[in-house]
């Protein structure tokens, strides 16, 4: 199978307001509870003012990639994902190797919140931020996707060291393979983005890369946010968490 | 019981803060636990008695219902403050050594992890139920869990970590404590954490949830 020759590396940044974020949907998450009062117009300014700047970015890089049964070979690094994620690679020849980050300023606003003792508002702005990443990186991969279609290609869902039986520590395998520092975001020794708000992972490229929706089967995390969503409501399942 | 702290308690549990609070909707102009606490001390019950008798019994129970998915996080967190605006009013008593708590608990996220929303619930309820907490924040080094609880004999050690890489450095944490000190209590949770991996690294006690920790603090207090 002969790989596509893809403009190898894509870097994007994101203005809060293209990323259609839904408030209602943090308050769901955020499991708010009947009776509580509504914190949609608090919400709302934060998102119009204090992250109105937020560095949103992410980006990807494509590489030539081998998978084995329960791993993958890509420029000399070897991800050993476990079968379970390997086996929705076996169809594809390349890797899109992203990261992506809601950037600093989230996480900043969430502790000055709480530590002024408005804990609720910390914790909501907290969501808003692993939101925001996500959706973000929504965009990246669907850029990806249409992309591939053009030279007659197709992707995998995303995948990210962490999940199921990926262990974290590959990260330092991920982070190898991208430029230093690329969309600000950095690797401790302990394998923490940082900013906090960030995700990396993988997506497989080729012919007959198949996209599946219901990914969660395949994860432990019983406790996982978006989980229920995901399982009740497939159509939903676009709207990605990397969290596979 | 005394009808003023039955309130407190109530007002605890529901996450009553203040007067001017509107939540919950059906104590909409009722005092909450910031007056009634005031109340309480101005009509002669001691802070001890308010802590006892009021706040640490809306505290389990809101830990219960966290525990049973009854209520979820933002209702523990109106519960928190509910219970900080009380606490403002018993501080100085025990600053001064007239009223005392039941323990000292040094909380903490391990070395090379920086996640504190669990951490910062469990520092809260375990406060909430009559204990002294001291949050040494994220990223903390054993010698710093180590020089803090000296300060403080008979304190116990709780440890947090979110990734399984960090739930590494949970472990030599642990190590360092116990060697400084065998009889030194440490419990450990986080989402990644498990009974096996406690078991295995020598801790005292794993807990999933904030209340199991209150549970086992209690356990060691009494
Ligand atoms: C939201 C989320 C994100 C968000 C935000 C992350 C953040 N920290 O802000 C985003 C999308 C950015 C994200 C990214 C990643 N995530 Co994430 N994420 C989650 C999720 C769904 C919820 C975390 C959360 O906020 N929980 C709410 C708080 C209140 O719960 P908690 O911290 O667990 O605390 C409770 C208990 O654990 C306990 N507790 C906590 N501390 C203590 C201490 C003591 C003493 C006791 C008794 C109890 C206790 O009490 C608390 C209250 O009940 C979890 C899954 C899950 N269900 O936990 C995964 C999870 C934490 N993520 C995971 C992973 C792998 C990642 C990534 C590495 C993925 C990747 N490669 O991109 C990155 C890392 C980010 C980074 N900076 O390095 C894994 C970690 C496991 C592992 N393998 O190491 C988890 C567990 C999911 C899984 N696979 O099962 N993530």
């Amino acid at each position: 199978m002969g790989n596509v020759n893809l403009s190898n590396t894509r870097h994007f940044k994101f203005h809060i307001e293209e990323l259609n974020i839904s408030i209602e949907n943090i308050e769901k998450l955020a499991r708010m509870g009947e009776g509580m009062p509504s914190y949609i117009e608090f919400l709302n300014k934060e998102i119009n003012s204090t992250l109105l700047d937020a560095s949103i970015e992410g980006g990807y890089i494509i590489l030539d990639s081998d998978s084995k049964n329960d791993r993958i070979e890509v420029e000399g690094q070897v991800f050993q994902m476990g079968e379970a994620i390997a086996k929705h690679y076996t169809n594809c020849s390349q890797l899109a190797v992203f990261v992506c980050t809601a950037g600093p300023e989230v996480s900043k606003r969430s502790m000055e919140l709480s530590q002024n003792g408005d804990l609720i508002e910390g914790f909501l702005v907290d969501i808003l931020g692993s939101v925001i990443v996500e959706k973000a990186m929504d965009r990246i991969q669907k850029t990806l996707q249409e992309e591939l279609l053009k030279n007659g290609l197709k992707a995998t869902n995303r995948y990210s060291p962490g999940y199921v039986d990926w262990n974290v520590g590959e990260q330092q395998k991920l982070f190898s393979l991208l430029p230093n520092q690329f969309c600000n975001v950095s690797l401790s020794e302990s394998s923490l983005m940082s900013p906090s708000k960030s995700v990396s992972g993988i997506i497989g490229i080729g012919k007959n890369a198949k996209y599946k929706h219901h990914v969660c089967n395949d994860c432990s995390s019983a406790n996982c946010i978006y989980r229920n969503k995901r399982i009740k409501d497939p159509k939903n399942a676009e709207n990605n968490c990397s969290f596979q | 019981m005394n009808e003023i702290l039955e309130q407190i308690a109530i007002c605890v549990e529901s996450g009553k803060i203040n007067n001017a609070s509107p939540f919950p909707p059906q104590m909409k102009g009722q005092d909450g636990a910031d007056e009634l606490t005031k109340q309480a001390l101005d009509s002669g019950i001691t802070a001890g008695e308010i802590l006892q008798g009021g706040l640490m019994i809306g505290m389990e129970k809101v830990g219960v219902k966290f525990r049973e998915n009854k209520v979820f996080v933002p209702q523990v967190l109106m519960s928190a403050k509910a219970m900080s605006a009380a606490m403002e009013h018993l501080k100085p008593f025990f600053a001064s050594g007239e009223a005392e708590r039941k323990g000292i608990f040094i909380i903490g996220t391990v070395e090379g992890d920086l996640h504190d929303i669990g951490k910062n619930l469990v520092a809260m309820m375990v406060e909430g139920n009559g204990y002294e907490v001291i949050d040494l924040g994220t990223d903390v080094k054993a010698e710093k869990f180590i020089e803090e609880a000296e300060k403080h004999p008979g304190s116990v050690i709780g440890l947090s970590a979110l990734l399984t890489t960090t739930m590494n450095n949970m472990e030599k944490i642990v190590k360092a404590i116990k060697d400084n000190d065998a009889s030194r209590k440490v419990c450990i949770g986080g989402a990644p954490v498990n009974d096996e991996f406690c078991q295995r690294i020598g801790a005292d006690s794993y807990n999933p949830d904030p209340q199991g920790v209150v549970e086992f603090l209690n356990s060691q207090a009494s």
